[in-house]
This record gives C-alpha cells, structure tokens and sequence, in this order.
C-alpha cells in the first residue's frame, strides 16, 4: 500500500547510515538518529495517532514538536514508561515502544466515536449543566472512563534524577537564530552566559527554513556559531533543555534531557539564577477555521517545512497550503523543491507579497485568492477539499493540507512573572507587554519575524547588556540574510457560522466554534469565563495553538477587538514536568531520613517489631510472644508486676545554660520554674501565645543556671526552635544558651516494683533509696561504670527511674539492664504497651489527647495557671471568652460497662441512645485495660470535669458503648506506687 | 525566588535556606492589656501589599533571626538588619 507520509531520499539533519527500530501500537517501524518519534511515525506512513478528547475523531499529527496538540503518546524506552508525551518531543531511541493514549480499542477504531453523534449533549459548560440537571453523577464515571491521556506505569523506572543549580550574568532562552545571535554577541565579553534550547542542536527555525546567513546555509551558520559557542567556557550551551519556568528575582527552573540511543537515562532539574534575561523563544503557529479542520493529513505550515528541511520527510503526496500570510508560500515552494505535487495555494487574502506569488507560479503553483475551504473529505485521512471564491465552488483531491493561520509568539515566562502580553494589530499577534526587569526580548517573541530585522535586534539587545555592565565593545557584525519573508498573518475567524459546529479550535479538549458562540449566546464573553466555561486553552498544551484563534472568534462574535478583549495568562511549567524529577531522590527509603536509635541492633536482636514515629522505634518485641497482643499484655504484665525496660532515647533533650535559665523557662512553660531547686523535675505543659497546649515534659535543675528541658520525641526539634526565637527576638537581653541535645544521649527507663532493684545491680555510685533519692528527682553521678542522668519520674503510674548516658553507651547500658539474675526478670517493653500503661495512668499525650483548642484549664492544670503571678506565653489567652467558656471541652477518663472503645468514637449527648443525635466530644485515646478489666478511654467531652460518674453512650464503629465518666486516672490514684 | 543576605555570618541565601517569620516589629501586650490589644496582638496583622517589615531566620545556616524589609509586589529585598541594630530612618518609611 503506498503511504501517505514518507522518507525523502535526500535531506535533513538525520544520520540515514544507522536505522533505530522501534514500536507504535505493537507494530514494527524503523527511523533514524536525528528522528523524533512524530517524524519516524510520519515518515512510515502512520496517519492517526489517537483519538481526540470528547468525540473521539480521529487524529493525526499537526505539529511537528511542543506545539502538537494531538500527537500524545505513551512511550516505552530502556529506562522507564512515560504515560503522555508529545511525539515530536521524543528522540527516537532504540527499540522504543509507544502507544495512542486516548480511543478504546485503538486509535484507529475507536469505539468512543460514538460520541460525535451525541456531540449535542457535550457543548460549551457540560459541566456545569449537568450539575443542574439532570446529574452529574449520572455523566461522570462515563465522562471518566472516556477521556484522559495515558495512565501512569509506577515502579518501572530505572531513570536517574538530579538537581543541579547554576548562576550566571545572562540566561538565553531559546537557540534559534535570535538566541544565537545574542549569545554570539555577548560571547568573548567576561559574561557568563547560559543559553538553553529544547532541541538537540542549536539553530532553531534555521534547522529546515530555507535561508543563507554570510552565505552559509542556514543550519550550516547555526552549527558554526554552536561550535563557536562551545568552545568558550564562559559561555555554556544546554541542548534539550526546556525552561519550564521564571520566578521572581530571575529564578528559572529548567529541564534537561540526557538522551542516549536507548532512551532518556537521565533528567536534569536546573534552578538557575540569573542577572538579565534574554527571550528569544520565537512563536508558534495557528491554526484557521472551517470545517472539518481537525482530520489526519491537515497540518501546521511550519510543521510541514521543519519536516522536510530537519527530518527529511513527506507528510503527504499531494498537498494544499491554506494561508493567510505569506509564509504558506514558503511551505508551498519548500515542498514543491522536494517533489510533493503542490496542487494549490489557498490564500484567504486578495493578494500575497508580489514575489512570493511570483515564485510559486513559476514552479506552477496554483494560488487561489480570497479563497476558503468549505469542507473537506476523508476520515482517518484527508481525501480531498471544497474550496469557495465568491461564487465559485472547486473540489481538490490532497491527501495533505498544510495550515498557517499567523503566528503567536511565546511570551509564556514573562507572563510567568506576571507581565501582561499587548495585542499588537499589525502582527495579529500577542506580544510582550512591559518586561520584567533585566529582561529582554528578540525575535519572533518581540513580533520580528525578519531575519535580518531579528539580528539586528540581537546586536542591540547585546549592547544594551553590555553597555549596563560597562563591558567595553566593538561593533558586533550583523550577519547578512538571504531569505524569503514569512509575514504575520491576521487572528481573525471570518467564515461561515452555518459550519460552526464543525470547526475546531481547541484541538486537545475538542473545543469548537460553535462551543465559543454558544458561550458568547450565554453571557460568557470574558476571556477568562470563555476558558473556563469552555475548556479552551486549558489542556495539556495551554492552548499554544488555540487561544488566539478562539479570541478572534469571541471578539468578532461580541463586536470587540482582540485588545479589548484580552488575554489568558500562562502559568508554569510551560511543558509539562514529571513529578519524579521535582521530587529527586526524595522517594522510597529516602523520602525522609530515617531515625535509628542508638542500641537499634539490640533491639533487633531481641525480635522488635518496629514503627516509624519518626525514629524507629520498637513497638513490641517477638521474644516476649510470637503475636502483638499477647506481647504487650505481658509487657504491660512485666512493668505492673517486675520490671519492664523501656528505651526512651528519642525523648528530646535541650540543655538551658546561664544565669537566666530559670527565668527564660518560666516564660515558656505554665508552671514556675523558678522555684525549682537543684536536683529536683517538674512536669509541666507549653502553650502557644493562643493559650493552645503545644507541648509537655519534665523540665530537670541540674544547678542554678544549668537546666534540661525533655519535650516530647515528635516535636524535639520544633521546642529547640521555638525557645531560640523567643530568646532572639523577644529577649535578646537574656544571658541563656539553648542547646538540643537530643541524639547526644541515650535513655533507658526501667519502670515496675522491682525497678530499684534493678538499679542497685547497675551499682549507682550514688544512694537510689526512697528516702535519698524520691519521685521527681534527677542525680547525675556512675551507672553501669559510665556518666549517667538518672531522673526518678514515671509515665507508666510504677516507680521508675529514667537513666542517661552518651549515646554511645546506649548498647552496653541496655545490655546490663535487660540482664537477668537472681529473681528480677527485666523484659523489653515496646512503644504500645508504655502507651497503654500511661493510659491506665491517665497521663497526657500531646497532640493525641489535646487538639489544636485544648488549654490546660483543659486537661485539669486550672490550678497551676492560677497560681502563677507573673507572665508566661499563652497566659493572657487563658482569660479570653473563649477560653473561660463552660462549654469546653475537657478531659475525662471512660471506663466501658461492656463493648469496646475504640479512638475516634463519638460521645453523644446525655439520654440519647440512637444514632443520629448531636454529639458532645470524642474519644482521644483507648485500651482494654488489664488493671481496671474494663476498655478504658481518656475523652474530651464537653464540661467534662463537672459530669464525673455520669453515664454516656459512645459511638464506637456502628456500636454503642456504654461508659461512665470519670477521673482520668484509672490506676493507683493516689501515687503509691511510684512513689515507693 | 527570594534572596537575602544574613546579616549575621554575611550569606546570600535563597528562601528554600531561611524560615519566614511574619511581621516583624509586633509588640507583645502586657498581661494587664484588653481583650481587643491581646486579639490585635495575635491574630490581626497588616497583610501589606508593598514595602512590609518581616522577620526571617538563616535556618539553614547560622540559625540567626534578622529583620527585612521586602516589596511584597516585587519581591525585592530594600533592607536587612540584624535585631540588634536601629533601623534605618531612611529606608524604613513606609
């Protein structure tokens, strides 16, 4: 079968001794280094590509690179699967597969098609309708299944990711004939340049037009200025590099390709930091409007010469060029010179440039003017087109029709930094409004389509930098140009409305004609209620194609001018970035660093099943029992009845030095340290200044101006910061020194009856009996033959002496504790089961007991707060309405008479006994509890302290739980215990 | 992106290295203040669109507190000071 598409003999920038095989839709094709995967697909006579967003017609390719909207592949190559990438994008590599991402079976015969026949029920604002009648619900698992590009293959990817960061004086975006100018300008000045272009090789547009520059060829003057340009170091080159985005203070992100024959192994994220800005980023070319535009065959004028003159490829055999500038006469020639039967030029003007006609009817061009296409034929390929002028009426058979609607150029990252591009008439065209500063536009981008007129432009732009820098300088060389002129063409839609509904703007989201009017018809006419009601411009592509022409169309239809109307804004990235490559490294294992606690191999040892709480942590241990449970029941069972071992390391620890350390932790914490002697631990809670529990802990005097503040493991490092700011900036007068120490210690707590006996046998060179060394102290002295800390407090209700020592000790203190002899039995005790003892304690955890309204008149330190005299942060709070309200809620303790409670569980309000009622608090942490036999809960329940031994049903997984309120503290009230 | 010199140990640092720290300049009421000084104090703050004092800290760095005056708009860092040091009348108007 002879194909449509095909490979020229000669031509382009190809290397056609070495052939790359590679895959599309399972079937085999070959290409070429230089190919990119549109134009290895174009030149093996593949016509469609996919199917379109909402009615499912067939696609083919319009564009040749980023400005396609229709050519979304899903592409496999030796590093990993991508689920939407844009073919003309792709450097063919060897053996790659690829697939069409939209239409079910196949692209090709899709059943979606169906679509177009209820193409009715899917105009402008769908959306929006159904959310009206008759249900969105009705639409949407349809809609779903139905559209989308590609799903995401996780798991994979072999591909590498680095973050790289750069400055320099001059970043050059784009390295087309206005960035290489600029760059050849600048170079040898002392500046460090920085030039990225999303292409393999430098030169841009001067890759397949047909130009001479000082009588080179153009790609030939391109690839000497690169070479030039490499061989400067001041000057670096980024080839395949995409600047996504510019932030403020000229911040850009970029990303770099790193291709080799198999595929992309890598991809580069630069951030790069630049004093001035050169845009030379060129434009994109549009569409025109008639019907039937979208079918496979018809494509962008430029797209059709860049894949000639860069790939050597025939996109058809027998083309028309629909123009509304002068550069269709470009791609008209362009073709003919290559052997494509050129059968007409359709101009919709009534003349074109006097030469440019010239030369195409003495190449026996056909050049029709003020013609329109009316309709044309073919669908999985053009077949054939009507023509109109005036009365007129032809029919041309083309398998090929090459499109210039004007161009827009692609002022994307000034927008970026907010600037607003201006509508500038005489170009049809958007251009850059006012600049960010240090920037500069040149080419295309500025509106200059001239060759000559763009280097000129580059030597003044390279001027001005220099000349702000104070760079001496010769006169640059501007490069002489022999070149055929392209021409703006006009953004306007002229044609007829009858035909509307077959006339798409918006290729990617399947936006038509008719959608723009009917939103024009429903009172939609801003630019911005346009994009939304519509989709227009909101695909993949931001509308690169599309906005200007879907514009064009809402300010004819509402008798405006294009300026009047105004345009979108872009927003980065400008292509589409993987979130692989944001996130770098940061991913599985090492997404965030992980904690091990110092003895970590002692504890495997001894079977610990562990849990991330930032530190990994042993949360129960196989060789007390084979299954959870039961090991922490005997956990729990060791510490109430022996003594449990319990590694406490990851507690934080922040040293407070100097004469006002008291005072400065006085101001931080509810209860007054000032009072607290040498030797002596007192526990209290922090507050933020909204009188908000933030934080609790013991606080030690270890001297007079020597303190340890031990706040919980989770907010370690945020204690640390919180009491440097305050010292900094709101008592710099202060003599205190803040030092966290959390990871230069470790802590081993040995709680339960026979603690002290344990103690005795690590021989403290110090007296441990009740007497000498009672609850809530702290000595420093030798233990276990090294320097210890050891502080007489308790979390679990038993007595229990918390031991410190340098971290690396942790191992052979562990050792020596956990070492039986005689009667003791020590036994490793994990995370749950010291929870659930210091539950039956009735003890508070921070962030799980407390919420982010919780005060410690709260949680029952009403007390404490007022007998403080002086200020401390978050007291003022503390007499606010909302604090003093008798609705709060508070905590209390919930003992079940039967069921289970469980956290979560909702308390509902006083008599009620069904489900839905109105609920008064929540269950904030739970267990069964060995001790009282019953499932116990701690509660924030509203006016709680004044309703102990109410009765209250919880709600509890679709269950009711009957439960008594009472005091928080289940397990030995009155202290006995850790106090013996 | 924001870039600001520190003060303290003289580093030009981007904003991934500092911690913004809002207002700067705010004055904690006594206790003995009104409920709406006390509120003011916490919650309202000037939310400037233009030239607007802040705090930052070199977090990633010396840890060091400083103070900045920055164009929210633009983005441009006008002055930076250490806590210590006076501000500077002439750059200080608002």
């Amino acid at each position: 079968m002879r194909t449509h598409g095909y490979r020229l003999s000669t031509g382009g920038l190809i290397d056609r001794t070495r052939t790359i095989r590679f895959k599309f839709n399972e079937r085999s094709f070959t290409g070429h280094p230089g190919d990119t995967l549109a134009s290895a697909l174009i030149a093996n006579g593949v016509d469609v590509i996919g199917s379109s967003f909402k009615y499912h017609r067939p696609r083919g390719f319009y564009g040749a690179g980023v400005e396609d909207p229709n050519a979304m592949l899903g592409v496999q190559d030796a590093y990993g699967y991508e689920p939407a990438l844009r073919a003309g994008q792709v450097r063919l590599a060897e053996g790659m597969e690829s697939w069409s991402v939209t239409g079910w079976p196949s692209a090709a015969f899709d059943v979606g098609a169906v679509a177009q026949l209820v193409s009715r029920l899917l105009s402008a604002g769908f959306y929006y309708k159904t959310f009206k009648w008759p249900s969105w619900a009705y639409f949407e698992p349809w809609i779903r299944r139905a559209t989308g590009f590609g799903r995401p293959q996780p798991h994979n990817e072999t591909r590498a990711v680095h973050h790289r960061y750069a400055t320099c004086d001059v970043l050059i975006v784009g390295g087309g004939p206005a960035g290489l100018a600029t760059a050849r300008a600048l170079m040898g000045r002392g500046l460090r340049v920085i030039q990225a272009d999303d292409q393999p090789q430098l030169g841009g547009s001067l890759n397949w037009e047909t130009a001479a520059i000082s009588g080179l060829p153009g790609a030939g003057w391109a690839a000497s200025i690169a070479q030039e340009l490499a061989a400067d170091p001041q000057m670096s080159v980024l080839t395949c590099t995409t600047v996504v985005a510019a932030y403020e203070n000229n911040h850009f992100v970029l990303v770099e390709v790193g291709t080799n024959d198999r595929g992309v192994h890598t991809e580069y994220l630069w951030k790069v930091h630049a004093q001035q800005v050169v845009l030379a980023t060129g434009v994109i070319e549009r569409p025109l409007l008639f019907p039937d535009n979208d079918r496979p065959g018809i494509m962008l004028s430029n797209a059709v010469r860049r894949m000639i003159g860069e790939f050597g490829v025939a996109p058809a055999r027998r083309m028309v060029i629909h123009t509304n500038n002068d550069s269709g006469y470009l791609t008209a020639l362009a073709a003919h010179r290559v052997g494509i039967d050129v059968a007409a030029v359709v101009d919709t003007r009534s003349e074109g440039a006097a030469l440019h006609a010239k030369l195409a009817r003495e190449a026996g061009i056909r050049c029709l003017f003020d013609t329109q296409i009316q309709a044309t034929a073919g669908y999985r390929r053009l077949s054939r087109l009507t023509v109109r002028s005036g009365r007129s009426v032809t029919t041309i058979a083309c398998d090929g029709l090459a499109v210039s609607g004007g161009f827009s150029p692609s002022v994307h990252l000034a927008c970026h930094r907010g600037s607003r591009p201006i509508y500038e008439s005489s170009c049809g065209a958007f251009v850059p409004g006012e600049l960010p500063e240090g920037w500069y536009a040149v080419g295309g981008v500025n509106g200059t389509l001239d060759l000559s007129e763009t280097f000129s432009e580059a030597a003044t732009t390279a001027r001005a930098i220099l000349d702000g820098r104070g760079v001496s300088r010769r006169a640059a060389a501007i490069p002489r140009v022999d070149a055929l002129a392209m021409g703006w063409g006009a953004a306007s839609a002229r044609n007829g409305r009858r035909w509307f509904s077959r006339m798409w703007v918006d290729f990617q989201n399947d936006v038509k004609a008719s959608d723009i009017e009917l939103a024009a018809r429903e009172g939609y006419v801003s630019i911005e209620h346009l994009k939304r009601y519509t989709t227009l411009g909101m695909g993949t592509d931001q509308g690169r194609t599309s906005n200007v022409t879907g514009l064009a169309l809402m300010a004819e239809l509402t008798q405006r001018t294009i300026g009047e109307l105004g345009t979108t804004t872009f927003r980065p990235p400008y292509t589409a970035v993987r979130l692989g490559t944001i996130a770098n490294a940061r991913r599985g294992d090492l997404f965030k660093p992980r904690r091990f606690l110092p003895a970590h191999a002692i504890h495997q040892h001894l079977g610990a099943v562990f849990e991330d709480f930032g530190w990994e942590r042993p949360d129960w241990y196989r060789s007390n029992a084979p299954e959870r449970e039961s090991a922490v029941a005997l956990e729990m069972a060791s510490v109430r009845n022996q003594v449990g071992v319990f590694d406490a390391s990851s507690l934080g620890k922040i040293e407070i030095t100097g004469p006002d350390a008291a005072k400065f932790l006085s101001r931080l914490y509810v209860s007054n340290l000032v009072t607290l002697k040498p030797g002596r631990v007192r526990y209290s809670v922090m507050l933020k200044e909204d009188g908000v529990i933030f934080d609790d802990g013991v606080v030690s005097c270890l001297s007079d101006h020597h303190f340890l503040a031990s706040p919980t493991s989770g907010n370690a490092e945020a204690v640390a910061a919180w009491f440097e700011r305050w010292r900094q900036t709101e008592w710099p007068t202060m003599r205190v020194a803040i030092s966290p120490v959390t990871s230069n210690w470790a802590s081993i707590a040995i709680a339960g009856p026979r603690a002290r006996e344990l103690l005795t046998r690590l021989k403290p060179d110090f007296d441990i009996s009740n007497a000498a060394f009672p609850h809530m102290q702290i000595r420093v002295g030798t233990v276990a033959g090294v320097l210890a800390r050891v502080a007489r407090i308790s979390f679990t209700g038993e007595l229990q002496f918390e031991i410190s020592v340098q971290a690396r000790y942790a191992a052979w203190l562990l050792s020596c504790a956990l070492a039986a002899e005689g009667d003791v039995k020590p036994r490793p005790v994990g995370l749950e089961a010291w929870l659930r003892l210091r539950l039956e304690k009735g003890y508070l955890h921070v962030g799980s007991d407390t919420n982010g309204r919780t005060t410690p008149i709260d949680v029952g330190m009403g007390d404490i707060v007022a007998k403080r005299q002086d200020d401390f942060i978050g007291k003022r709070s503390l007499r606010l309405q909302f604090a003093t309200s008798p609705q709060r809620e508070q905590l209390v303790g919930l003992r079940a008479l039967d069921g289970t409670l469980k956290v979560g569980g909702r308390i509902l309000s006083s008599g009620c006994t069904k489900v839905p009622c109105p609920t008064e608090g929540y269950v904030t942490s739970a267990c069964f509890s060995p001790s009282v036999g019953a499932s116990i809960a701690l509660a924030l329940l509203e006016r709680g302290h004044a309703r102990e031994g109410e009765m209250v049903n919880v709600y509890c997984d679709s269950a009711l739980v009957s439960c008594r309120i009472s005091n928080p503290t289940f397990y030995d009230p009155t202290n006995q215990r850790l106090q013996a | 992106m924001i870039m600001i010199r520190c003060p303290y140990c003289t580093e030009l640092r981007t904003e991934e290295e500092l911690v913004y720290g809002g207002e700067a300049d705010l004055v904690r009421p006594a206790e003995t203040s009104s409920d709406q000084e006390w509120t003011d104090y916490l919650f309202m703050r000037a939310n400037l669109k233009g030239v607007h004092h802040e705090q930052w800290c070199c977090s990633a760095g010396c840890g060091q507190w400083f103070k900045v005056v920055r164009d929210t708009v633009s983005h441009k860092v006008l002055h930076v000071r250490k806590f210590e040091e006076l501000p500077q009348p002439a750059t200080e108007v608002v």
